[in-house]
């Protein structure tokens, strides 16, 4: 018995703020309801119009692209950073340079986005400047979505930056000093006793990344308000719109329990796919 | 009515977005300072904090008015009724529920047809006298819309309030340089645009800065093409009307040529026409504190909007109904009486409010017409053609459809008539 009274917060916060949530989102999803009248029973029917939506079809893909995009930036590049930062800066600068690249993070999306938005303007934006081009980066449906993806990466790479770092930081020095004993070269040490060693946090580094792409929301509302013509909405301000703008609540949980199953399939296959080249 | 036109707004706008949707993941539990309840009197509207002040002084006026009565005011900083009506909506499907509300033409329908209101119509009964002097001192049109737009059954849940019309504003010193004549009452999309044309040649400024606010930049192009984005009983969208198509065209043209600064931008119109670099933007009455804050209200004048094929503009009214849950409804019709009053109305008018008073004495007065630009007195002449902003029960999610459609064609994405034939079958799944 008292086993279960140590466990009980935690199960208790799980059962309030998970379980219920999910279940009563379940239940939603089977109603037509406008916040304002009584929920009327709709059994399938949001489901239904959810695969015939081709508004959720396009918001369902636009996440897909922007949840790989950045899935293969964040970790490709902040693993090149990383690498960059840990061998060859001194004591000193490493401090700095890390500040620097994570510091992004800690700025709100809100104002990220709004620093963008800027930056990108067509009239008088340094961007336009710069780069000497007329293209109305945010107003293009074939550049909206690539521009969304690098401002995300702007704001949210140092954050795995600072992960895969930690993880280069774990790599035993003995290791290495016994591979190059061993004659090994530079990339053969990296390929065979850095990766290996690491798998593990670049694994962490990835799922954590893919959950946090496909809840992206904040910079679409704010810069583009998923347009041009749909081709920046994700699933979760499509989720918002339809249930705090159309007023279709149901229709809203629907999507909302789509994005999870979206999440858990994608991250079960992800823990699948690990046990190949992730080294326990 | 203050529709989100410009950089500014849209800030706004955005933050609030952004707060709406933290307060939505906050809202779950505790529905404990609901007004029903409790001893105040709880009133919840629409204010950017720029308006805050303004209706503090408002609410002042009236503590000391009915010291017996104790007013807990809320506002909401959102510029923009759409996502005003759904953070209300998301409260009272939560069970705050407060006493009076300030609700917009844009959803009056919606809130008198799901049965939350009121009627009115005894406490009209009952002071009858005051409120048949409040209806004379005010255009009929705004009491016939009211009757005809805010509710469906016959009952009155809404007295007509304060409103927003839409004229042009245009900066005189730049037309001066230019040598191009102010523009009068009566001109036409051809002065208008060979205005543009003009001060873009002599001056290098942008004539117009064209948006895809419903209310401030799409509305008044239509309506003074002779045409809509919905049938006259808002059940019928026709936003790809031939008249519309031309309408949108005509300002594709304008960003194409240059004399508007290109969408999608953050482009602050208020400012950059207070320095000189814009001439002329749409806007109501809320243009007023940014310009008062700019000093710019001598440097600025208002006429009609141009024409083609005749004279229009949207017009949207504020209404202050009784909620059925309150429990202080004798309350709340005492507040909603001062708020119509003479005095009421001209305090609000004398502080730089964002609307024009609904009273005809007000609107005409030396309080609202000081330190305000050239030609503001058009703002309430033009209810005389104005016609209401078609706003069916979807309000926000037409909105959206609407302004999408045109963003589209601002921005040369695509064919007018293919953007505006697809907004129009996304309206036609709203209504």
């Amino acid at each position: 018995m008292p086993g279960y009274l140590f466990i009980s917060p935690a199960v208790l916060l799980f059962l309030v703020f998970v379980a219920l949530p999910l279940l009563a989102a379940f239940g939603l999803s089977l109603f037509h309801w406008d916040l304002l009248s009584t929920p009327e029973f709709a059994g399938l029917d949001n489901f239904k119009q959810l695969v015939q939506d081709s508004a959720t079809i396009r918001a369902v893909l636009n996440t897909f692209v922007f949840a790989l995009a950045s899935v293969v930036t964040h970790v490709g590049i902040g693993m090149l950073l990383a690498l960059g930062v840990h061998r060859t800066m001194t004591r000193g600068t490493k401090y700095f340079v890390r500040t620097a690249f994570f510091f992004p993070f800690l700025v709100s999306w809100a104002a990220v986005a709004l620093l963008w938005k800027y930056v990108l303007d067509p009239t008088f934006g340094i961007a336009a400047y710069y780069l000497s081009s007329s293209t109305n980066w945010l107003a293009s449906p074939t550049w909206a979505l690539p521009t969304l993806i690098v401002v995300d990466w702007w704001h949210t790479i140092g954050y795995t930056f600072i992960i895969l770092l930690a993880g280069l930081q774990t790599v035993p020095a003995q290791l290495l000093e016994a591979a190059r004993v061993d004659g090994a070269n530079a990339w053969w040490r990296f390929w065979s006793v850095t990766l290996p060693v690491m798998s593990p946090t670049i694994f962490f580094a990835t799922v954590i990344t893919f959950i946090g792409a496909f809840q992206i929301f904040d910079p679409m509302v704010i810069m583009t308000q998923g347009g041009p013509d749909g081709a920046t909405r994700s699933i979760v301000q499509y989720t918002y719109e339809k249930g705090f703008q159309a007023f279709e609540v149901g229709y809203a949980a629907a999507l909302s329990l789509v994005l999870f199953v979206v999440i858990m399939i994608v991250t079960g296959l992800q823990f699948r796919l690990s046990r190949r080249w992730v080294h326990q | 009515m203050n529709q989100p036109l410009l950089s500014r707004r849209r800030f706004i706008q955005t933050t609030g977005g952004t707060a709406l949707a933290a307060s939505l993941a906050a809202c779950g539990g505790g529905n404990g300072s609901g007004g029903s309840g409790t001893k105040e009197l709880s009133f919840v509207y629409m204010g950017t904090a720029e308006q805050q002040a303004t209706w503090n002084k408002l609410f002042a006026k009236f503590t000391e008015q009915h010291p017996e009565i104790k007013l807990k005011a809320e506002g909401i900083p959102l510029s923009n009724w759409g996502d005003f009506f759904n953070k209300l909506s998301t409260r009272i499907a939560g069970g705050q529920v407060p006493d009076v509300i300030q609700i917009a033409t844009e959803g009056q329908r919606l809130f008198a047809s799901k049965g939350l209101l009121a009627p009115l119509d005894d406490y009209i009964k009952k002071d009858q006298s005051t409120i048949d002097e409040y209806y004379a001192d005010m255009d009929p049109n705004l009491i016939e819309w009211d009757k005809k737009y805010a509710s469906t059954d016959g009952k009155t849940y809404y007295l007509p309030g304060e409103f927003n019309t839409m004229c042009m504003w245009y900066s005189k010193d730049l037309f001066a340089k230019a040598g191009v004549p102010e523009p009068t009452p009566k001109w036409t999309w051809d002065d208008f645009r060979h205005a543009c044309e003009q001060i873009k040649t002599k001056t290098g400024a942008f004539g117009y800065a064209a948006d895809s606010a419903y209310f401030g930049a799409i509305m008044p192009w239509l309506l003074t093409n002779g045409t809509s984005s919905f049938s006259e009983d808002w059940s019928k969208p026709t936003f790809d009307d031939p008249k519309a198509i031309e309408a949108a065209e005509f300002n594709r043209k304008l960003v194409a040529d240059k004399l508007s600064p290109p969408p999608g931008g953050t482009f602050d119109a208020f400012t950059a026409a207070a320095q000189g670099k814009l001439a002329m933007f749409g806007g109501g009455r809320w243009p007023i504190i940014s310009i008062r804050n700019l000093k710019a209200t001598a440097k600025m004048g208002i006429v009609p909007w141009p024409t083609k094929v005749e004279q229009g503009s949207p017009v949207g009214w504020n209404g202050y109904p009784i909620l059925k849950a309150s429990k202080k409804k004798d309350d709340a019709w005492t507040f909603i009486k001062f708020l119509i009053s003479k005095e009421g109305s001209s305090t609000f008018a004398q502080l730089g409010g964002t609307i024009v008073p609904a009273r005809k004495s007000i609107a005409n007065s030396q309080s609202f017409l000081t330190d305000a630009p050239k030609g503001t007195e058009y703002l309430y002449q033009a209810l005389s053609y104005a016609t209401p902003i078609p706003s069916p029960d979807k309000g926000a999610a037409v909105q959206k459809a609407i302004e999408d459609g045109w963003k589209q064609v601002l921005t040369g994405n695509a064919q007018p008539a293919d953007a505006l034939g697809k907004a129009q079958t996304a309206l036609e799944g709203l209504v």
